[in-house]
C-alpha cells in the first residue's frame, strides 16, 4: 500500500489555481522530499493532505484513506508539522505535549510514557517544565515536531520544520526524521534548501508553479542535467541587462540573475567561462567571483525552469 | 472527552494569568459597592420631601415672633432653620435652602402699636417651590395677625393691657382648632409615596446588574480564545487533528462558560452574604439564571471570535454589544422606568431576561415559575449564537 497517493490535486482561490493537479505517489517507509521555491504550492498542497483545506478537485489518500471522503481516518494516520511553530507559549514543553496527546486520544499511562519519549527523542527532558515562550527558536521547532508525533503516525508531513533556526537546530531536527524514518514512518517533508532534500530523501517532487515539474531519487533527477556543469558568477552590479546575450552563448543552457549572483548551466565550461566573462566586461560590470560547480538540485530547477531555485 | 480536554487546556491558560484573576474577582466587588453607594445616595437625597425654609431674626426672639416659629415648625410641609442673614443668604445660594423668612427687628413693637410689621420672604416665586412657601405661609402668619388684632381690641374694650395675651393665645388657640376641625378635610392628592424599585436594599439592583454587565463583559475574553489560537497557529494544529469544528467551538465555549459561571457564582455569594441581597431565596432558580447567563455570554463570544478578523475588531464587537446589551438590558436602571420603545428593544436582548430572572427573585419576589422564560429565552439565544458560531468557524477557517 502507498502510505500517500496523491491522484491530481487542484485548488483555486478565486480566478488564481495555486495546485494545478498534482500527482505524487510515497511508499510506506520512505522520505519524499517536495521541494520549490516560495510560492510554488507547496504548502498548499500540504494543507490539503493536511485536511485544513478542501481540494477543488481531485484526491489525496493517507494510508489509503481519502482525505476528503474520510478525514477522521486519514488524520488519524496522520502527524502534521506545521511551517508555523503551532504551540502554546504559556503552557511548558510538557503541558503542551500531554495536550496534544490527548488530542490524539492518548490517556492515562500511555500518554506520560510517549511524552518521556518524544521530549528524550528531541532532547528537551531537562526543559520539559519551563514554559514554551521561553525557548529558543530552534528549541520550539523540536517541541513542534515532536507535539505531531505524540500518536505515532504512519506518514508525518513536515512543512518546512528548519526555518529560520540555527545550524545545530537544524542538524537536530534532520537526524530527527532520519531516526523517525529508521522507526518506520514515511515523511512528506517540504523544504527549499536543496541540501536538506538531497541528504533526507529516498525520492523528490520538484514542484513550480502549482505542478510537479519532475519526480524521482536524487541520482535520477541529477541525471536530467546530463554532463552539464554549473558556473555561479558574482559581479560587482546588476547584471539582469546582459542575461539576453549571455543566452545567445553557445552551450548556455540555462541562466538566472539576481543580486550581482549569477547561474548558469552550461555544457562545457572551458569554452563557455571566457564568454560569459566577455559579455559581462562588454556589458561594464566587474567579475568579483567565479565558481565551477557539479550539478545538484539547483541546476536541475534551473534546467527545467529556467530560473533558480531561491526565487 | 478531547472537548473535555480543550476545556481544561483553556483554563489553565486562563490560571496562568495573573491579571484575569483580579478582573474576574476584584473589579465586579468593587464596582458593586460603587453602584449600590451611588444608588443609596440618589435616594437618601430626595428621601425628605419638605421645603427647608431659613429663619432670620434681625433681633433676639421676643414672644410673639416665637409664636409664629413654633406654629411654622410644626408644619409638616416646611423644614424651618434659625439663621443669621448673611448663612441664610449663603444657603439660598447654594440651594440649602428654597427660601428666607425674614421677622424685622421691631417686630413686637409694631405688633403692639398696630403697624404692619412687614415680613419679609426672599425666594424665587417664579418657581413652584418659592409659590409654595408663599401659599404655607400666607394663612398662619394671617390667622396670627387676625390673633393679635384680637387682642388689642380685647385690651380696648375691657381696657386692661393684661387682656392682651391672654386673648391673643386663646384666639391663636381657636385657629389652631378651627384649622383641626376644618369643615373641608384637604387631603393630601400627591398619591401614595412609591416605594424604592430596588425594595429596601440598593443593592438588589447593583448586584445583578454587575453580575450581568461583568458577565458580558466575558465577551472580549470569550472572542479572544479564538484569536489567539489562530495566532499562535494551534488553531490550524487543532484541525489537523480528528477534532470537528464543533467540537473545537464547544470546547471553547465550555470553557468561557466556566469562567463566567465562576464569575457569576462569586459575585452572587459576596451579594449574599456581604450585601444582603438575598439570591437564596430561590436558589434553583438564581444557579438556572447563572448557567443561562454563562452559556449565552461565552457562545456569543465565540460568535465574536469567528466574526472578528484581529483582536482589536473582538474588543471593537464585543465593546459595541456591552454598551447595547448594559445600556438597553437594564443593567445600569431597570427598563420599567425607561419608557415603552425603549423597554420594548430592550427585551429583545437577551441581557435584559438575565435582569428580569434575577430582579423576579429579589425585588419583585417572585417564585420558581417566573423564571423557567428568562432561562428558556437565555438558552435559545445560547443554542442560537452557538450554531451561528460552527458555522461561521466552517466557513472561515476550512
Amino acid at each position: 500500500m502507498n502510505a500517500i497517493e496523491v491522484k491530481n490535486l487542484k485548488k483555486s482561490f478565486g480566478s488564481f489555481q495555486a495546485v494545478k493537479g498534482v500527482d505524487i505517489i510515497a511508499q510506506q517507509g520512505e522520505i519524499l522530499s517536495l521541494l520549490g521555491p516560495n510560492g510554488a504550492g507547496k504548502s498548499t498542497t500540504i494543507s490539503m493532505l493536511s485536511g485544513l483545506i478542501a481540494p477543488s478537485d481531485g484526491d489525496a489518500f493517507i494510508m489509503g484513506y481519502s482525505v476528503t471522503d474520510q478525514p477522521k481516518s486519514a488524520k488519524e494516520k496522520l502527524g502534521v508539522v506545521p511551517q508555523d511553530i503551532a504551540l502554546y507559549p504559556d503552557l511548558s514543553a510538557r503541558e503542551n505535549l500531554l495536550f496534544w496527546g490527548k488530542m490524539y486520544d492518548l490517556r492515562g499511562s500511555d500518554l506520560k510514557q510517549r511524552v518521556d519519549e518524544v521530549l528524550e527523542m528531541i532532547g528537551l527532558t531537562e526543559r520539559q517544565k519551563d514554559r514554551v515562550g521561553k525557548f529558543s527558536g530552534g528549541m520550539k521547532r523540536r517541541v513542534n515536531i515532536a507535539a505531531a508525533l505524540m500518536h505515532k503516525p504512519d506518514v508525518v508531513i513536515m512543512d518546512e520544520p528548519t526555518v529560520g533556526i540555527d545550524p545545530q537546530s537544524r542538524r537536530h531536527i534532520l537526524d530527527n526524521v532520519k531516526e523517525l524514518n529508521r522507526q518506520g514512518m514515511t515523511v512528506l517533508y517540504t523544504t527549499h534548501y536543496m541540501e536538506e532534500a538531497a541528504e533526507l530523501s529516498d525520492h523528490i517532487a520538484i514542484m513550480d508553479q502549482g505542478k510537479i515539474i519532475a519526480f524521482g531519487t536524487h541520482d535520477e533527477l541529477i541525471k536530467m542535467v546530463g554532463e552539464q556543469t554549473r558556473i555561479d558568477l558574482t559581479f560587482n552590479a546588476e547584471v539582469e541587462a546582459i542575461i539576453p546575450a549571455w543566452k545567445e552563448i553557445e552551450g548556455v543552457s540555462g541562466i538566472d540573475a539576481s543580486d550581482g549572483k549569477v547561474t548558469a548551466l552550461v555544457d562545457d565550461s572551458n569554452q563557455a567561462l571566457p564568454r560569459l566573462l566577455e559579455v559581462a566586461a562588454q556589458g561594464g560590470v566587474r567579475i568579483l567571483s567565479v565558481d565551477i560547480k557539479e550539478p545538484n538540485l539547483e541546476s536541475v530547477f534551473l534546467h527545467l525552469t529556467g530560473r533558480a531555485l531561491r526565487d | 472527552m478531547k472537548i473535555l480536554d480543550l476545556v481544561l487546556k483553556d483554563l489553565r491558560q486562563m490560571l496562568y494569568d495573573k491579571n484575569s484573576a483580579l478582573f474576574l474577582v476584584a473589579m465586579p466587588i468593587v464596582f458593586t459597592f460603587f453602584m449600590g453607594y451611588a444608588y443609596r445616595s440618589g435616594e437618601s437625597s430626595a428621601a425628605d420631601p419638605r421645603i427647608p425654609l431659613a429663619w432670620v431674626e434681625e433681633k433676639s426672639p421676643a414672644e410673639m415672633s416665637n409664636m409664629l416659629y413654633t406654629h411654622l415648625a410644626d408644619m409638616d410641609s416646611l423644614v424651618i432653620t434659625r439663621m443669621e442673614l448673611d448663612d441664610a443668604q449663603n444657603a439660598l445660594q447654594r440651594g440649602k435652602v428654597d427660601g428666607i423668612l425674614v421677622i424685622p427687628a421691631e417686630f413686637d413693637q409694631k405688633v403692639l402699636e398696630n403697624q404692619n410689621p412687614q415680613l419679609t420672604l426672599i425666594a424665587d416665586t417664579t418657581t413652584a417651590t418659592g409659590q409654595s412657601i408663599y401659599q404655607l405661609l400666607r394663612m398662619p402668619i394671617s390667622q396670627l395677625m387676625s390673633s393679635f388684632e384680637i387682642g388689642r381690641m380685647s385690651v380696648e374694650s375691657l381696657n386692661d393691657p393684661n387682656e392682651f395675651m391672654p386673648t391673643v393665645n386663646l384666639a391663636w388657640e381657636k385657629w389652631a382648632s378651627h384649622n383641626l376641625d376644618s369643615i373641608v378635610r384637604v387631603e393630601q392628592a400627591v398619591g401614595q409615596q412609591e416605594e424604592s424599585w430596588y425594595g429596601d436594599n440598593p443593592y438588589n439592583q447593583a448586584s445583578p446588574g454587575i453580575i450581568v454587565q461583568f458577565a458580558i463583559i466575558g465577551l472580549v475574553t470569550s472572542g479572544q480564545v479564538l484569536m489567539q489560537e489562530r495566532k499562535t497557529r494551534t488553531l490550524q494544529r487543532l484541525m489537523t487533528t480528528t477534532m470537528r469544528p464543533w467540537q473545537i467551538i464547544a470546547g471553547h465555549m465550555l470553557a468561557m462558560f466556566a469562567i463566567v459561571f465562576l464569575q457569576t457564582t462569586l459575585m452572587i455569594i459576596f451579594g449574599q452574604f456581604v450585601l444582603n441581597v438575598n439570591y437564596l431565596r430561590v436558589p434553583l432558580g438564581t444557579f438556572l439564571i447563572a448557567i443561562s447567563l454563562g452559556l449565552w455570554v461565552a457562545s456569543m463570544g465565540l460568535l465574536i471570535g469567528t466574526l472578528a478578523k484581529s483582536d482589536n475588531q473582538v474588543v471593537l464587537y464585543a465593546m459595541l454589544a456591552m454598551f447595547v446589551f448594559s445600556a438597553l438590558g437594564g443593567t445600569w436602571f431597570p427598563l420599567e422606568g425607561a419608557g415603552g420603545a425603549f423597554a420594548s428593544i430592550g427585551k429583545l436582548l437577551p441581557a435584559s431576561w438575565a435582569m428580569i430572572g434575577l430582579q423576579n427573585i429579589l425585588i419583585r419576589g417572585l417564585s420558581l415559575s417566573s423564571l423557567w422564560q428568562p432561562v428558556a429565552i437565555l438558552l435559545v439565544y445560547a443554542l442560537g449564537f452557538f450554531i451561528l458560531a460552527v458555522w461561521r468557524f466552517r466557513k472561515v477557517e476550512m
